[in-house]
């Protein structure tokens, strides 16, 4: 018939060991180029994820609305004993209503006393979780908001409650967040009423640690969290959880958010932050010269005052 | 008209990226795992394994090179590592298609754990050789034992469900000649 002999079959040929050799190392070439090229690479994967989404809408639509009727068939299993509940948690709350109504008009009140203004800018828009990483290993979820609808890099994205990560990589009608959990999320946060620094560094786990603590001694499980706005990238504030200390004697962060199932997120346009155009010039500040300039806060006792008002300011 | 033996190549492998295009759909589903909880088995790493021990001609290394980029691309891993690992993989055990065509499943198992493992070993090198964080060594293997476990009942799909099989003796490929 005039074929050709197959070449799948004829597996030990030294032409065969070729194209197999220049195709291995051209993926590890790819895999070079990922790590020289991060933001120009997760740019590619982004579109490339932006032209699969409606697919991806279509597909996941019917499953999630069956994941859905389950979890509402188990719930009227047991309604009796829900509804008590709720009527006893209603009762509670009452009482906590009422403790609110009283603090915010004190709060207000108090505001005005101090004249402080809120930040105007900070508005918010709504996203559906359209899918997640499709990893174990890679906390990240994907929303149907994008860059058409003003999504930048580094916005924080909460989900109503609490701080559940930032947008990492933005398609034109998709965009990924980069949840708390996630081995390459670190954010900066506050540890309150102690206003003590620390980082927020995901490893993956449930309950992420908190990292350069400076003095641990004077934080105590339950404490908030809340993020401290250091870097710029997030707002202050936002409230990420409350600490507990593990048995492995870490200090970790319960967060507030849920993140066992999160459907949908708020994304803060903070304010514009400069697009990502290379590595490591994220976070870094100008280089600095020599030693830094001493600044009110290094002299003293004005410190742990300072902060302090800091914080204040920050709720 | 088609010959059935040229059918059957090309169901082979329109089976395989209909496979690898339905993991891809699952994993990214909204539903998946809660930071910390133990991972499940590496089914594509299975699947694949499955159709490299039976029916070598059925993936050819365009599709599985093409199969694994894409899901590098869309389940979030860096580009190309994890690709050039299956590839190398693959064409080791194609390499030696004649002798894995002989193995009895113990066997085949325990080739394809060591390969796992290996391939495990090596994507973590790679992260620690361009610095990049990672999971921990015990979810990773966690993952790896699923993945093992998991193999038989993939190869039991695919042998009964989709009648994947080794071919038998006097079966001749599509140009005719015997395996």
């Amino acid at each position: 018939m005039g074929r050709k002999p197959n070449r799948d079959i004829e597996l030990a040929g030294p032409f065969r060991l070729i194209i197999v050799g220049v195709t291995v190392l051209g993926l590890l070439a790819l895999f070079v180029l990922w790590r020289v090229q991060g933001p120009r690479a997760e740019t590619f994967r982004a579109n490339v994820t932006d032209r699969i989404a409606p697919a991806l809408q279509w597909a996941s639509a019917p499953i999630t609305w069956a994941a859905n009727v389950a979890g509402d068939f188990q719930s009227y299993a047991r309604l009796y004993e829900q509804n008590q509940q709720l009527r006893e948690e209603l009762r509670q709350m009452k009482a906590w209503k009422e403790a609110a109504l009283q603090l915010e008009q004190q709060n207000a009140r108090l505001l005005d006393l101090n004249n402080v203004r809120l930040d105007p800018k900070l508005t918010f828009l709504t996203g559906v979780v359209l899918a997640d990483s499709g990893s174990p290993f890679r906390q990240s979820v994907l929303i149907n908001a994008g860059a058409r609808d003003g999504i930048r890099d580094g916005w924080a994205t909460m989900d109503g409650i609490g701080l559940v990560g930032r947008i990492a990589g933005v398609g034109e009608q998709t965009a990924r967040v980069m949840l708390l959990t996630d081995t390459n999320s670190r954010v900066p946060v506050t540890i309150q009423p102690s206003g003590q620094r620390a980082i927020l560094s995901g490893d993956n786990s449930a309950l992420p640690p908190l990292d350069f603590i400076e003095d641990p001694s004077v934080i105590a499980a339950g404490d908030l969290v809340v993020s401290s706005g250091d870097g710029g990238i997030f707002p202050a504030g936002l409230v990420v959880g409350k600490v507990v200390l593990t048995e492995d004697k870490r200090l970790r962060v319960r967060l507030e958010a849920q993140m066992a199932r999160l459907e949908f997120l708020r994304v803060l346009r903070s304010h514009e932050l400069d697009p990502i155009t290379s590595t490591g010039g994220l976070l870094a500040l100008p280089p600095i010269q020599g030693p830094p300039a001493p600044t009110a806060a290094d002299l003293g006792p004005a410190t742990a005052v300072k902060a302090e008002g800091e914080e204040g300011a920050a709720q | 008209m088609i010959d059935p033996v040229t059918f059957g190549l090309w169901r082979g492998r329109f089976g395989f990226a209909a496979i690898i295009t339905t993991l891809i759909f699952i994993a990214l589903l909204p539903m998946g795992g809660e930071a910390g909880s133990l991972p499940g088995p590496d089914l594509m790493t299975c699947f694949i394994f499955v159709w490299m021990m039976r029916r070598p001609d059925y993936l050819p290394l365009w599709l599985l090179a093409g199969a694994m980029l894409v899901s590098d691309i869309l389940l979030m891993r860096p580009f190309g590592l994890w690709a050039a690992l299956v590839v190398l993989a693959g064409e080791i055990l194609r390499a030696r298609a004649v002798l894995m065509r002989e193995l009895n499943f113990l066997m085949e198992w325990a080739v394809v754990s060591g390969l796992m493992l290996a391939m495990l070993l090596a994507y973590r090198f790679g992260f620690a050789l361009t610095l990049l964080p990672q999971v921990s060594l015990g979810a990773a293997l966690v993952q790896w034992l699923w993945s093992v476990i998991a193999y038989p009942a993939v190869v039991l799909f695919t042998g009964y469900v989709l009648a994947l099989r080794k071919p038998s003796l006097g079966q001749v490929d599509s140009y005719g000649r015997r395996f």
